[in-house]
């Protein structure tokens, strides 16, 4: 049996071993990490389509997340840099559980599995506050016009915040994908966080020790570092741009 | 030991490294941290500071945000997702497929898009915006924009 990581690529497709060097399930979650990217890119550049489509009307983000938790003043963009910084770090505390994972080291493991799922779990309530200011808007509203089904025609009306079909701070559509894609963000991270927890009871329950390697945390890590990677982009192009 | 009865190599296993290689690891990992910390700080103050300078909507300013969006993907993919210590064919078989369907549908829809311009496609976009960007555009008062637009959806909405 070899034991060298290294592949001949002369003669790596010869048979005796994977011309990937990695294992069955590392793959199938590459695989669908890249499938899953593909959607994530479609999303994201059919966002950038309709954007560029009503560039003039399109509301600028700084105006829009201006809260921030406790205070009272205007703060653009410094609870997504908190949000951001939240995710960035959990990546961090997932690959140090992973490291760990490839020494052995139980105790590590746990303690750097917790922390990511501190960090996931405090990011979805971030999302949360920040979808619940956004739904519920200004003080004041905007005038907008709305469509009126008995009269069949719009009527100018002052609105609070924004849903499907009304926005407070400009296009519907701009609402419309904003809870499209954070939602289907948020429900990744939402799921990441249960199937971190379910690995995070196996390693308590000696199951990987027992096993002798710890490749489902690797697994479980791929899976919540491309969530933070999904957020990268989301990131830039709700935020920023 | 491979769980497996066949005589492949236990990739599982290969994965395992000692305390000092893990302390190592470790740093190159924290290093990761704070570039990808410090390019999100960057990104921020420039991102906040635009709209006073008038950077807003700029090519530069895009293709600067762009470009680290990339960079830090890039840290996330080859450090944390340890793409960038895999076999050779691991990474192309990852990479490849994902970065040849993007730049195809970023160049379809680039090039096939532009008659997304066209004012008849525009109606279903809030006619008071529409509106007062008329009117700016015109340079006098009362336009009966809205008006036309309001009538479209009549006619639309009887169809």
């Amino acid at each position: 049996m070899s034991h060298s990581t290294e592949i001949d690529s002369k003669h790596a497709w010869d048979g005796g071993q994977s011309p990937l060097g990695v294992s069955y399930g590392k793959m199938m979650m590459w695989f669908f990490l890249i499938s899953d990217a593909l959607t994530f890119g479609g999303l994201l550049m059919s966002y950038g389509f309709i954007r560029h489509k009503y560039s003039d009307v399109w509301p600028k983000a700084e105006n829009v997340f201006t809260h921030f938790p406790g205070v009272e003043q205007h703060l653009p963009l410094a609870y997504v840099g908190l949000m951001t910084f939240i995710l960035i770090m959990s990546s961090v505390t997932m690959v140090l559980a992973v490291e760990a994972g490839h020494r052995n080291d139980k105790k590590k493991v746990i303690l750097w599995m917790f922390w990511t799922i501190v960090g996931g779990a405090m990011f979805v309530g971030s999302q949360a506050w920040e979808w619940y200011h956004f739904i519920v808007g200004t003080d004041t509203g905007a005038l907008r016009h709305v469509w009126s089904q008995e009269l069949h025609t719009y009527v100018e009306e002052t609105v609070y915040g924004a849903n499907m079909t009304v926005n407070e701070y400009g296009v519907p559509q701009f609402a419309n994908y904003f809870f499209f894609i954070t939602g289907f963000h948020g429900f990744h991270v939402f799921s990441g966080v249960v199937i971190n927890f379910i690995i995070f009871l196996n390693v308590l329950k000696g199951t990987y020790e027992k096993r002798g390697h710890y490749e489902m945390v690797e697994k479980v890590g791929l899976y919540w570092h491309f969530v933070d990677l999904v957020w990268v982009f989301v990131f830039t192009f709700f935020y920023l741009l | 030991m491979s769980e497996f009865h066949d005589e492949y190599p236990s990739y599982e296993h290969l994965a395992h490294h000692s305390e000092e290689d893990g302390k190592k690891i470790r740093r190159t990992l924290w290093n990761v941290f704070w570039v990808m910390l410090a390019i999100t700080i960057f990104e921020l103050v420039i991102g906040s500071m635009a709209p006073g300078h008038g950077w807003s909507g700029t090519l530069w300013i895009k293709v600067l945000f762009i470009g680290l969006t990339i960079l830090k993907a890039g840290f996330i993919v080859m450090a944390f997702m340890h793409l960038g210590h895999e076999v050779k064919f691991m990474k192309y078989v990852v990479l490849m497929p994902y970065i040849i369907f993007m730049a195809y549908a970023i160049f379809i829809i680039l090039d096939e898009g532009v008659y997304s311009g066209h004012s008849i496609n525009r109606t279903r976009v809030d006619p008071l915006l529409i509106q007062q960007q008329e009117q700016l555009r015109s340079g006098h008062g009362h336009h009966d924009a809205a008006a036309a637009h309001g009538e479209e959806h009549h006619e639309e909405a009887h169809h």
